[in-house]
C-alpha cells in the first residue's frame, strides 16, 4: 500500500511520467477490448476508397475502403501482445542468465560473459530479419522469440555487475551462513535487489520489441497478413502514399501510435525510475 | 598489451565463427531450409538430372548438398575464410563477394560519417544540459532529445523522404550518385555522392544524437561531483584547464565504450535507412535479397554486416587504451559502466539509429 501511496505522489509530481503512464494505460485497454468496437474486413467496399476524415470516419479511409481508425484499433492488439511477450522472455532470459552467471562467478561465468558478449557484438536486426525471412511466420508467439534473440544479453550483463556488487554484502552472507539453498538465493535475496532495474528493463525491452516488430512488417519481412500498424505502413508504401497526398493520414496514423506509444513508455519508465531510485525520489 | 591484443583478437576470430555457424545452420538445417527449396524448385522445372541439380546447388552455396554434414560444414567454413560465398542465385553468374564489394564501402561511408557527426553533437549538447541545465537551450533540448529518441529510425526516414524528396523534390530520394557523373576522384562525382548521402544521413543523425546527448549529459553530471573535479578547483585551476582535463577526458570514458555497442546498432539500421533511400549499401542488399529469396546473398550480406561490426568493435578496443591507459595494466579490466538507469533508459533501443 505504502508502495502504491509512493508510486501515486511521484505520478502526480512528474507530469510527463503521468502522461505516460495514462498513455500506457489506454493502449492497453484498446488493446484488450478494441476488438469490440471496431470492424475491419479485407473485401473493397464499393467507392468507400480514400475518404476525407468525416464524422462517421475520423482518420478517413484506406485503399480498400476501410475506416483508418478502426484499423489503428485493431492493430493495436498484434503489436502489444509481441511486444510484451517478447519483453517477458528478454527480461526472463537475461536476469536469470545474469543472476547465475554472477552469482556462481570463476570460469562458469567467464565463459557465460564471452557467449553473451557474442550475442551483444552481432547486429541484432539483420540478425532478425534473416531469421524471421526462413521460419516466414505468423503466430505472435514465435515472431516475439525471434524478436528476443540478442536483446537478452545487455540486460545479462548489467544484472550480473549488479549480481557480483550484492554477492559481497552483508545480507548474502547472512543468508549463506544460514545454509539457505541456492534457489532462495537467487530468488529471495538476490531478485528484490535487481528488482527495479528489470522493471525499467521491461519497458524498454517493449519498445525495443515493438520497434524491430514493426520494422520487419514494414520491409515485409514478415507475413502480411491481418492487420496491425507495420502492415499499414507497408501498405500505404505499396499503395503510392508518399506519392499522392490522398492516402497521406492512411500512412501517418499508424506512424503517429507509434512514436505516441514509444514516447509514452519512455516517459513512464522514468517514473518508475524514480520510484526505485532514492536518490532520485528525494528531489 | 599484448595480451589485451591477443583476447580482442580471439574475441572477434570467434564471434566471426559463431556467425558463420549460425548461417551455415540456417542455410541447411531449419525445416524447409533454403537448400532443399532450391533442390525441389530445380527437380520440378525437369529437364536436368539429380547430378545437373547437384552441380548448380553446389555452384549457388559452395557446397555439395550430399555428403557427411561435417564434411558440408568444414567446406562451408573453408570458403568463407577464403572469402568466397558462392554465387548469387538471381544475378547469375555474379559472385556474392562481388556483389558485397561493390556494396560494402557505401555503408561505410554512410555509417561511418552519420556516426561520427552524431556523436559530436551529442557530446556538445549533452555537455551543454549538463553544465547549464537550467539554460533555455537545454529546456528545450531536454525535451527535444528524449521525443527522438524514442521514435524509431524508418519513421524519420519516411518522413524526410516525403517532406524534402517527394514534395519538394530538393533531393534525391534513390541511389548514391547520379548516372551523368563519372565515379573516380572528380568533382561533380564526389559532390553528387554527398548530394545522395545528404538525406539518409540526416536521418541516421537526427534519429541517434539525442541517444549521445543523454549518455554525455549522464556522464557529465556524474564527473561534476567528482572529489579529484573538487580537489582541482580547490587547487585553484583554471576553468578551462579543469573543463577539459579533468571533466572532459573523464566524461569521455563511458562514451567510447558506448561508441564500441552503437556501432553494432548503427549496422543494423542501415537496414532500414538504405532501403528507404535505396542506397546500394549491404542493408539495401540485404532486404532485396530476403524478398527475392535470393539465400547465398542475404547470408553474405548477413556475415559481412557482422563482420564490419566486429572489425568496428576492435578498432574501437585499439582506441581505448589510448584514451585510458588504466585498463591495459596487469590486474584492472575494461570499465563496463553499468548505466545509470536514467543514461541506461536511453541507450539500448535508442542508439539502434
Amino acid at each position: 500500500m505504502e508502495f502504491l501511496k509512493d508510486f501515486w505522489r511521484i505520478l502526480r509530481a512528474d507530469k510527463t511520467a503521468l502522461v505516460g503512464g495514462i498513455v500506457v494505460l489506454i493502449y492497453t485497454l484498446v488493446a484488450i477490448f478494441g476488438h469490440l468496437f471496431a470492424h475491419v474486413s479485407d473485401l473493397p467496399a464499393g467507392g468507400q476508397a480514400y475518404l476525407k476524415p468525416s464524422g462517421r470516419h475520423l482518420l478517413g479511409t484506406d485503399f480498400l475502403g476501410n475506416d483508418t481508425l478502426s484499423e489503428l484499433v485493431i492493430g493495436t492488439r498484434p503489436v502489444m501482445i509481441v511486444g510484451v511477450v517478447s519483453a517477458v522472455i528478454v527480461i526472463f532470459v537475461g536476469v536469470v542468465v545474469g543472476l547465475f552467471s554472477g552469482y556462481v562467478g570463476g570460469f562458469v561465468d567467464g565463459l557465460i560473459m564471452r557467449v553473451t558478449d557474442i550475442f551483444l557484438t552481432i547486429p541484432g536486426l539483420p540478425l532478425i530479419i534473416v531469421i524471421a525471412s526462413i521460419i516466414h511466420t505468423t503466430n505472435p508467439f514465435v515472431l516475439a522469440i525471434i524478436l528476443s534473440v540478442t536483446a537478452w544479453a545487455g540486460l545479462a550483463r548489467a544484472v550480473r555487475a549488479q549480481a557480483l556488487s550484492l554477492r559481497t554484502s552483508d545480507f548474502i552472507d547472512a543468508a549463506k551462513v544460514q545454509n539457505l539453498p541456492i534457489g532462495n538465493l537467487i530468488g529471495k535475496q538476490l531478485l528484490p535487489n535487481v528488482g527495479p532495474f528489470v522493471a525499467i528493463n521491461f519497458l524498454l525491452a517493449v519498445t525495443g520489441a515493438i520497434y524491430a516488430q514493426v520494422g520487419l512488417f514494414v520491409l515485409g519481412v514478415a507475413p502480411v497478413s491481418g492487420t496491425n500498424w507495420g502492415i499499414m505502413i507497408n501498405l500505404a508504401m505499396n499503395q503510392g502514399a508518399l506519392y499522392t497526398s490522398k492516402s497521406m493520414l492512411y500512412l501517418f496514423a499508424p506512424m503517429g501510435a507509434i512514436v505516441l506509444l514509444q514516447v509514452a513508455l519512455v516517459y513512464f519508465s522514468r517514473a518508475l525510475d524514480k520510484l526505485f531510485n532514492p536518490r532520485l525520489r528525494v528531489q | 598489451m599484448v595480451g589485451y591484443l591477443a583476447r580482442r583478437i580471439l574475441m572477434a576470430f570467434v564471434t566471426i565463427f559463431v556467425v558463420v555457424t549460425i548461417s551455415f545452420y540456417m542455410v541447411r538445417l531449419m525445416p524447409g531450409n533454403p537448400m532443399q527449396f532450391l533442390e525441389a524448385q530445380l527437380e520440378q522445372q525437369g529437364g536436368v538430372s539429380p547430378d545437373q541439380i547437384r552441380q548448380q546447388v553446389q555452384a549457388i552455396y559452395g557446397v555439395m548438398p550430399s555428403g557427411p554434414l561435417w564434411q558440408q560444414y568444414l567446406t562451408y567454413v573453408g570458403n568463407i575464410f577464403r572469402g568466397d560465398f558462392g554465387n548469387s542465385m538471381l544475378n547469375p553468374g555474379q559472385s556474392v563477394t562481388s556483389i558485397i564489394a561493390s556494396a560494402l564501402p557505401w555503408t561505410v561511408i554512410l555509417v561511418g560519417v552519420s556516426l561520427i557527426i552524431s556523436f559530436i553533437i551529442g557530446l556538445v549538447v549533452g555537455t551543454i544540459l549538463a553544465a547549464y541545465p537550467e539554460s533555455l537551450f537545454s529546456r528545450i533540448m531536454t525535451g527535444v532529445v528524449s521525443f527522438l529518441s524514442a521514435v524509431p529510425n524508418y519513421l524519420i526516414a519516411i518522413i524526410l523522404i516525403y517532406l524534402l524528396g517527394d514534395l519538394h523534390h530538393v533531393f534525391p530520394i534513390s541511389g548514391a550518385y547520379s548516372n551523368n557523373t563519372v565515379p573516380g576522384f572528380n568533382f561533380p562525382f564526389i559532390g553528387s555522392v554527398l548530394y545522395h548521402a545528404l538525406l539518409p544521413m540526416a536521418a541516421y543523425v537526427i534519429v541517434s544524437f539525442g541517444a549521445w546527448s543523454l549518455a554525455m549529459k549522464g556522464s557529465v553530471t556524474t564527473v561534476l561531483g567528482a572529489d579529484y573535479v573538487r580537489a582541482a578547483e580547490a587547487r585553484g585551476l583554471g576553468g578551462r584547464r579543469v573543463t577539459q582535463t579533468y571533466i572532459g577526458r573523464n566524461a569521455m570514458l563511458p562514451m567510447v565504450t558506448n561508441l564500441a555497442i552503437s556501432v553494432g546498432y548503427m549496422f543494423g539500421g542501415s537496414v532500414f535507412i538504405e532501403t528507404y533511400f535505396a542506397y546500394p549499401g549491404l542493408g539495401y542488399r540485404l532486404i532485396n535479397s530476403v524478398n527475392s529469396r535470393d539465400y547465398s546473398l542475404m547470408m553474405g550480406c548477413f556475415i559481412l554486416i557482422t563482420i564490419s561490426v566486429v572489425v568496428s568493435n576492435f578498432v574501437v578496443d585499439l582506441i581505448y587504451p589510448v584514451v585510458d591507459p588504466r585498463i591495459v595494466k596487469p590486474g584492472a579490466r575494461r570499465t563496463k559502466i553499468t548505466p545509470k538507469p536514467e543514461a541506461a533508459l536511453q541507450t539500448p533501443e535508442a542508439m539502434n539509429a
